[in-house]
């Protein structure tokens, strides 16, 4: 399947907390993120991914939407969103949406 | 790493600073109960398992719930539930999930004796951020000795045993006393043996926080004296390096006494500033240990956030009026390594600021230890 055209959701097994304007993510269950104890903070650009993770946009949806928001080249943008949420997905912290889920 | 998404490791947890700076209530300390199962020959604060009095005092899960909420708005990260022994409360799990769910980083401490497979299915699948388990002892003599409480000792092992068949971390630690220090090179080998990081041991016995004469009394006769603790500490590499690199390099001890608190303000200490304590029927507290009359609030009759941005500013502004505890204690430059605080000052002579004799007497014993090496 192309990875761009991949819809992903945030886990379940976690709690997002904003606190003192830090998007903080703190992994519930055993097997999300790499240590138990672990917990994730993202910067603006993280942020602006993971508020378009919602279980129905695509990848590709997603890309375009930054490019309307950051300057660069598609490419790029395209590389650094495919990385990001290859990491994410590596933690656990989003999952695949498989298709029929998605209306 | 794509940059986007940053590790937090706590010890060096950025938003520290900040909320520190700004009040953010982070960190949280709750004794579901005084209650225990044990009857400890040191403890500061067990009630009978079976005091129904205390039982019906106790803070509601539906008050529980209230105060996380609270907390949560407030900025609160973490929650430690201890007690008393926490896992007596029937609804423990109830409290437990609670916490995790609302995204709060939650540590247990407990004596392991009452941990059943239901509890380990649950920290398996929650995990605690740390599972605190004291050791009293590495035989059911030494155990039960401090324990006061037949069968003490196999339903620790059991409880242990069955956290390490599923894997569930815990840290073992220690407290260091009469009763057991001719077998706290065993207690070592065994916490070391089972759980990561250098051996935690505490010698420093607190005094009961409701005055009891014969309890503290008891606990009195299980301290051990300066000089046994300063063998105990210096006999211990890690403490002994730990002891050298955050006080000796940081205080210069025994080179020059340098006054930092001009204003004889009494909390010199971090009590109130990021973290506080909620007993087991709503009293709120600037620390665990700070039991006078004038520095709790009651959580029953006021609000959460009135605790917090007003009393606990008006407790912290506090000043020592006497005169041996201005010179002797808050000018003092040893005072990182002594027991002594307004709260401990209180538990053992009723005053917030007295000065106190045996206290300084280990102050100095340690100086005088860790100079000798230097």
């Amino acid at each position: 399947m192309d990875k761009l055209e991949i819809i992903y959701a945030r886990s379940h097994d976690l709690v997002e907390r904003e606190i003192e304007g830090e998007l903080i993510i703190v992994p519930l269950t055993s097997g999300i993120g790499d240590l138990e104890d672990e917990l994730f903070s993202l910067n603006e650009i993280g942020r602006d991914v993971w508020a378009r993770i919602d279980g129905k946009r695509r990848v590709s949806q997603i890309v375009k939407e930054l490019e309307k928001i950051y300057d660069g080249e598609r490419e790029k943008i395209t590389a650094d969103v495919l990385g990001f949420l290859a990491e994410l997905a590596k933690r656990k912290l989003i999952v695949e949406e498989s298709p029929c889920q998605v209306t | 790493m794509s940059g986007y998404l940053e590790e937090l490791e706590l010890p060096h947890f950025h938003l520290w600073e900040k909320t520190e700076e700004k009040r953010i209530p982070l960190s949280v300390e709750i004794e579901l109960t005084e209650r225990c199962n044990n009857n400890c020959i040191h403890c500061y604060i067990n009630l009978p398992a079976d005091d129904e009095e205390a039982k019906k005092r106790e803070l509601s899960f539906e008050e529980i719930r209230e105060i996380v909420d609270e907390t949560l708005q407030m900025g609160c990260l973490w929650w430690l539930i201890t007690g008393g022994e926490p896992l007596l409360r029937e609804d423990f799990a109830d409290i437990y999930l609670y916490l995790k769910k609302k995204g709060l980083l939650t540590s247990v401490f407990t004596n392991a004796t009452l941990i059943t497979p239901e509890l380990v299915s649950l920290f398996k699948k929650y995990p605690p951020r740390e599972l605190e388990i004291t050791v009293y002892g590495v035989t059911e003599k030494t155990y039960e000795r401090i324990t006061r409480t037949p069968g003490s000792f196999e339903a620790f092992r059991r409880g242990i045993n069955l956290l390490q068949k599923e894997n569930v971390p815990f840290t073992l630690k220690a407290m260091a006393l009469r009763s057991n220090v001719s077998e706290l090179e065993a207690i070592k080998a065994f916490c070391k043996s089972l759980s990561k990081g250098p051996f935690r041991f505490d010698p420093f016995l607190h005094l009961r926080l409701r005055p009891n004469g014969k309890r503290n009394r008891q606990i009195r006769n299980e301290r051990l004296s300066s000089q046994e603790i300063v063998a105990i500490e210096l006999g211990d590499k890690e403490r002994k390096k730990g002891l050298l690199k955050q006080i000796c390099e940081e205080k210069k001890i025994g080179q020059e006494t340098v006054p930092f608190n001009d204003n004889n303000q009494l909390f010199y200490c971090g009590a109130g500033k990021a973290s506080f304590a909620i007993d087991s029927y709503g009293f709120f507290k600037l620390c665990s240990s700070l039991y006078h009359p004038d520095c709790v609030y009651d959580l029953r009759k006021g609000s959460l956030r009135e605790a917090w941005e007003k009393f606990v500013p008006q407790v912290r502004a506090r000043t020592a009026e006497n005169k041996e505890c201005r010179e002797r204690c808050l000018h003092c430059s040893l005072i990182n390594l002594c027991m002594w605080c307004p709260a401990t000052a209180y538990l053992e002579c009723g005053k917030l600021d007295k000065w106190v004799e045996d206290f300084c007497q280990i102050a100095h014993a340690r100086a005088e230890g860790l100079a000798n090496i230097e």
